[in-house]
């Protein structure tokens, strides 16, 4: 749209992360405004399950999470063989869903990411109803091939959105060591409006 | 035989799966004693294979929810047993393909290669990485008079693809292995030879087996020591510097102080320059994405025979898919990837190579770099 931006008109089907079934097809509009500013969005989606069914699979996730009697802690989700624990697939399907969110915020025309591992999960026990997880994840940045860096505390409850706060490192490593966050300049803590899982 | 994760909520759901197990004779893995299954509790069962539709069908039905835990029983078998006693997987040496290798193993592996089909494969030197690590490219090549013309291949220029070097490995093996009983490969054979590099960035390679397994680059100091890497496949004379790239060593995607700058480039270029008559073909790979990438990365412009290496392109893709399923975009890297200079399969292209293509392997991003070792067999198997 001259002197103004770039719209994108968007059909696309989704599927599930990990089977890769189908899971349903999108329409969108995307609008990058030229000026930086995040875009704007509208966008329709038909899910092949209904909502009975992804209520079902929240509660089935919820219980198995919460059946747990010590908190769950890991770290390279996946290895460096590409292999989960079971034990472990919860904790990373919430990572999939929360790093989704640190994604979109991220994202712009030009920069898109894909997450690349969850480099650790701590659970935080509450005395309530919600699970609570911390994470660091590695975002793998595209074009540039980064790896980032992000601190993500998740909190979730069956039935009410995901709810994100996130810290990203804005650097890249310049030491040798394997330590994520960088020399911390202040990207904030954010945060997110929820998503449904 | 394929053994299933099921937590079953109700008792309902208990009942149906005791008499599922009694009546199809299924294996208990836990808990031992069908009395013993439990709403709220873990079971693992195991399924022949002939039957696993069948359950499948009926926990679906009594909407009984289950994940699979182990997709195929005797492939873990395979892999645990001693190397003597191993299936067809493996080759008479004992090598597991469908595992990913450190990188003394797979200099150990191409000796082996080069022992056991010594009147086809001949190791060769290409040169040395900076941390002084030997380069070994194989050539298959069938003994004969004429002249013949060469496809190149080369795996793990990024050292965290470690699909790629398993490819290379599986490729060679698959060759090998063949020769005898297909006459395909033994045509293929009369009329062209094979150079296969199987690890490119040997010194990046073993970095991400020791140190960082996300690491790209190779291993050479920069800025006095603070910064190491350049990103090889931005360090070919192929419009180098001028765009996707970074000047900063912190960059994953540095492209060196000049073009051929890292000894690893070298070493390919050299070789590549001198043979360059001869070689119809030059292949890279590469992983994720799921794609084979035509030049140019550094502009849109299209290659004189873009519609050639198109339609090549194009028919490998559906080759492929037509193995598993897996879909695969073709196409300038400028268009369908990124914008980017200074790549191997540019530089081919530009020097006279009219087939050159970089693979981009499995996955969309689900995995990534951390392919599973159960992808290796089918994303090895497709991309034959």
């Amino acid at each position: 749209i001259p002197d103004f931006g770039h719209k994108y008109y968007l059909q696309f089907s989704t599927e599930d992360y990990r089977t890769g079934e189908n899971a349903g097809s999108c329409l969108a509009t995307v609008l990058y405004p030229r000026k930086k500013s995040p875009p704007v969005v509208s966008i329709k989606c038909s899910h092949t399950k209904d909502q009975n069914e992804i209520q079902e699979e929240d509660n089935r996730l919820y219980q198995r999470i919460r059946q747990q009697s010590k908190p769950i802690t890991g770290s390279n989700i996946p290895d460096s063989y590409g292999n989960i624990e079971p034990a472990l697939e919860p904790a990373w399907a919430l990572a999939v869903a929360g790093s989704s969110s640190i994604m979109w915020e991220k994202s712009t025309e030009d920069v898109g990411y894909f997450l690349a591992q969850v480099k650790s999960v701590k659970q935080w026990m509450r005395k309530d109803d919600v699970i609570e997880f911390d994470y660091t994840v590695l975002l793998h940045e595209m074009p540039t091939q980064e790896m980032i860096s992000c601190h993500m505390r998740l909190t979730w409850l069956p039935g009410h959105p995901l709810k994100v706060k996130h810290f990203c490192a804005s650097e890249n490593r310049r030491l040798e060591e394997g330590s994520g966050l960088g020399s911390g300049s202040a990207a904030g803590l954010s945060e997110e409006r929820g998503a449904n899982l | 035989d394929q053994v299933l994760h099921i937590v079953p909520e109700t008792f309902q759901q208990v009942q149906h799966l005791q008499l599922l197990h009694s009546t199809l004779l299924l294996d208990l893995w836990k808990p031992l004693l069908p009395e013993d299954i439990m709403p709220g509790e873990d079971l693992h069962i195991r399924v022949p294979a002939p039957l696993v539709q069948e359950v499948k069908d009926s926990l679906d039905q009594h909407r009984i929810s289950y994940r699979v835990l182990i997709p195929d029983v005797q492939e873990l078998v395979d892999q645990s047993m001693p190397r003597e006693m191993s299936s067809h997987k493996q080759v008479r040496e004992g090598y597991v393909y469908a595992q990913y290798h450190p990188m003394d193993e797979i200099y150990q592996w191409m000796t082996q290669i080069q022992n056991n089909y010594s009147e086809l494969v001949t190791q060769h030197f290409l040169g040395m990485t900076f941390e002084n690590r030997p380069m070994y490219y194989l050539q298959i090549s069938q003994p004969s008079n004429k002249p013949k013309k060469i496809i190149w291949m080369d795996c793990g220029i990024h050292a965290r693809e470690w699909i790629s070097p398993a490819f290379c490995q599986w490729f060679v093996k698959e060759i090998l292995q063949n020769y005898k009983s297909d006459p395909k490969i033994r045509r293929f054979l009369q009329n062209l030879d094979l150079y296969v590099l199987p690890v490119l960035n040997i010194d990046g390679y073993i970095y991400s087996w020791k140190t960082d397994r996300l690491w790209r680059k190779n291993r050479s100091p920069y800025e006095n020591g603070t910064c190491y890497g350049v990103d090889l496949n931005r360090n070919f004379n192929s419009s180098w510097g001028s765009i996707g790239v970074s000047f900063n060593c912190s960059s994953n995607v540095f492209c060196g102080s000049e073009p051929e700058s890292e000894p690893e480039t070298r070493a390919v270029a050299q070789f590549i320059r001198r043979k360059k008559s001869d070689i119809v073909c030059f292949l890279t790979i590469h992983s994720y994405g799921q794609l084979i990438l035509t030049p140019y990365g550094s502009t849109t412009k299209p290659p004189s025979n873009n519609e050639e290496l198109m339609q090549v392109g194009k028919k490998a893709a559906a080759a492929l898919t037509g193995k598993y399923g897996t879909s695969y975009k073709v196409g300038p890297s400028s268009l369908i990837l990124y914008n980017n200079s200074g790549s191997s399969r540019d530089w081919a292209h530009m020097i006279g190579i009219p087939l050159s293509y970089t693979f981009e392997l499995r996955d969309n991003g689900t995995y990534g770099f951390l392919l599973p070792v159960d992808q290796i067999q089918p994303t090895c198997e497709e991309t034959m």
